[in-house]
């Protein structure tokens, strides 16, 4: 994302004022919902516990202080001008690295949620290797690779992956896999 | 004094044996290899390391994960002086003159002298955690929930300030938001549930080892797969490695001020080796003579770097073992791995066992030596690391991500921690947010909330001794003032006040 964000010399790239504003207005929002949480959070007053420490006290702190950060990062970049903002950060979320980001997110998800518990640690962590480097090598490289470059690479270290993970971890350091 | 050099003695050699030795030789290499590759921190090392060391004796897993963490800090070096890109964060003063070095032919005479200062830094760190620490331990016994409060505090409110030295309101944000994940779960003082919304996973609170794994692993991944550009390696390594005594006593002013500097800095709750190295950086250019040469190729540059960055590694261990306030985001891993192995840092470490303050001194002397001598020797292999593509190592890294995560509780529910830790992670470093604070805040959460309330408890709901008690009043003081001076506004106006007294002095 950042590759399109590039700060300017003298201050704050207009991308990333933009994208403080919306993060400000999601710490909002976080904030205000963990004060109501804290606010509504049972009082304990059953237990006659001293009202100075109920178990919302702290939360509610924290959470009047991101409040308190929350408007003071919306109200800098309210104020700090930031000309066509808005299509730099458009284009910087739509951009080739936030493309290479989001397989990276798209493969592990895959893996994590999908292929580790449906079939066996090893083989998830083969397909999950083979597929990461022919992805990041074959198709959203620059420069590319061939695919008979890249294959006999891919299939290799998945291999070696699958299985020294499996015995380092299962056999020499007896942990579980999951 | 005597009893102490007898327990350091007890630490050392409890260490010699053929098992210890080999684990301080390959977690040290391994350590230098993660701190050597870009995108592996020695954080992330440290924090997929635990795994590994999770069926080993306690002084065996200490051992071995401490010398993972001095050996990546100075790995971080290699690729900083080759490649231009910091290894780790903590080597990125080091690219400045650590390259321009190896574009002049002289990539041998800059690890030599990045060797040398590391361990030198790491020495004169250890001396201060050998002293400073048991005398820290001792004042810690007398500190009562109200101070332990502001000194959580304080760790969340400093380390937002000089981890985001641009915008401290984002390291003040990212400190916050930890605090509040440690809100999550079940809290010491009532047993109440917290933010569970029903999953029963979440009732014990969210595990930090995961949280790790994830803001420091998969959201490194994600950063580094996002970037397109291979750096290019130096191969002008023909000049000599080994520095000469000359070379490295010419600047040992610069060695001594960088240590200081350095173990100071590591003192300073979540505040790591980065900001030390810049902090030495920035104090060696100030003063010295050579200062037009720095960031073109400066020995001293250099050195100071490389000293102040391995000099927080012993220093951040000072408040880690004494206070249980991790120095840095790895001590904050190694705290989570000494309670796995049944050790409790804190104030009462001194009294429940003191010779493990010891054993950490004898195997940071041990690590500095491994790094001395790897350092030294291997650095043909080491260059064979560093070309590595790092699609293929990702790929690897996210497995143990996933690994590391798993295997401590067996859930898979903290699997979904990491991933979910690993996206909002990856997010709030796009948006120039530090991670320390927010892992500061995730670890010195319960300490915080415990202590505020405990202390209410005491006074009957009273704040007075919040404020009112010495110690209390000066951490106070000092957080008001850290962050009043953060804001724009403020600091302005004191600037031109002292400009405007200095400018009446001068006339």
């Amino acid at each position: 994302m950042t590759d399109q964000i590039e700060e300017p010399a003298g201050g704050e790239a207009p991308a990333m004022i933009k994208a403080d504003l919306l993060t400000s207005l999601v710490f909002i929002v976080l904030s205000a919902s963990m004060l109501y949480g804290s606010w509504t959070m049972d009082r304990l007053a059953n237990r006659r516990i001293n009202p100075m420490t109920v178990p919302g006290l702290v939360p509610g702190l924290l959470s009047l202080a991101l409040l308190i950060c929350a408007i003071a990062l919306m109200v800098r970049s309210v104020r700090t001008p930031s000309v066509g903002g808005w299509l730099d950060l458009g284009a910087a979320v739509t951009s080739q690295a936030a493309r290479r980001a989001g397989m990276v997110l798209f493969l592990a998800l895959v893996y994590t949620l999908g292929l580790v518990g449906l079939v066996p640690f090893w083989l998830a962590t083969g397909i999950f290797v083979l597929a990461f480097i022919l992805v990041f090598e074959v198709w959203l490289a620059a420069p590319r690779r061939t695919l008979r470059q890249s294959l006999p690479w891919a299939i290799g270290l998945a291999v070696a992956t699958a299985a020294i993970v499996t015995f380092v971890f299962e056999r020499a350091f007896l942990v579980r896999l999951p | 004094m005597l009893d102490g050099l007898g327990m350091l003695l007890g630490g050392i050699t409890h260490f010699l044996t053929p098992l210890s030795l080999f684990n301080i030789a390959w977690a040290t290499l391994l350590g230098i290899v993660i701190g050597a590759l870009p995108g592996l921190t020695a954080t992330m090392g440290v924090a997929l390391l635990v795994t590994l060391t999770y069926k080993m004796a306690p002084d065996q897993a200490i051992l071995c994960l401490m010398c993972i963490y001095s050996g990546a800090i100075y790995g971080g070096s290699r690729t900083a002086i080759l490649l231009a890109i910091p290894g780790t964060p903590a080597s990125a003063a080091t690219t400045l003159d650590g390259h321009p070095l190896a574009l002049q032919g002289r990539a041998g005479l800059a690890m030599g002298l990045a060797t040398t200062s590391s361990a030198l830094g790491t020495v004169i760190g250890i001396f201060a955690l050998a002293l400073i620490a048991p005398l820290l331990a001792e004042a810690a016994l007398k500190f009562g929930s109200y101070e332990f409060f502001w000194l959580a505090l304080f760790g969340v409110v400093i380390s937002g300030q000089l981890t985001a030295m641009d915008d401290p309101l984002k390291g003040y944000i990212a400190g916050i938001l930890g605090l509040m994940v440690a809100m999550v779960g079940m809290e010491t003082l009532h047993a109440h549930q917290r933010f569970t919304f029903g999953i029963p996973a979440l009732g014990g609170g969210v595990d930090l080892i995961p949280a790790m794994v994830g803001a420091f692993g998969f959201a490194e991944i994600l950063g580094v797969i996002k970037r397109t550009a291979q750096a290019r390696i130096v191969s002008s390594s023909e000049d000599r490695v080994v520095p000469k005594l000359s070379e490295i006593l010419k600047y040992w002013k610069t060695t001594m001020r960088s240590g200081v500097i350095g173990t100071f800095v590591g003192i300073v709750p979540g505040v790591g080796e980065d900001v030390g190295a810049w902090a030495s950086y920035a104090a060696a250019k100030r003063v010295s003579k050579e200062a037009h040469l720095f960031g073109k190729g400066s020995q001293e540059g250099l050195i100071a770097a490389e000293t102040g960055n391995s000099a927080v590694v012993p220093g951040a261990m000072i408040p880690t073992l004494t206070l249980a306030l991790p120095g840095s985001a790895a001590a904050a891993v190694l705290i989570a791995a000494m309670f796995i192995h049944g050790i409790r840092p804190g104030p009462l470490l001194m009294t429940e066992s003191p010779d493990v303050l010891y054993q950490i001194v004898a195997i940071l002397l041990f690590s500095t030596l491994a790094i001395l001598v790897f350092g030294l020797t291997l650095t043909k292999p080491l260059l064979t690391v560093l070309s590595v593509p790092r699609e293929r190592l990702m790929a690897v890294v996210y497995v143990l991500c996933v690994v590391g995560s798993f295997a401590i509780t067996q859930r898979m529910f903290d699997i979904y921690v990491m991933v979910a830790f690993g996206i909002v992670g990856f997010i709030l470093r796009e948006m120039k947010y530090p991670m320390a604070p927010l892992v500061l805040g995730i670890i010195l959460g319960d300490l915080l909330d415990l202590n505020l309330r405990r202390g209410l408890m005491l006074t009957n709901g009273d704040p007075t001794p919040f404020f009112t008690r010495p110690i209390s009043a000066v951490i106070c003081l000092i957080i008001v003032l850290t962050i009043l001076m953060s804001i724009p506004a403020i600091s302005m106006r004191v600037r031109a006040l002292f400009d405007t007294r200095r400018a009446g002095i001068d006339r």
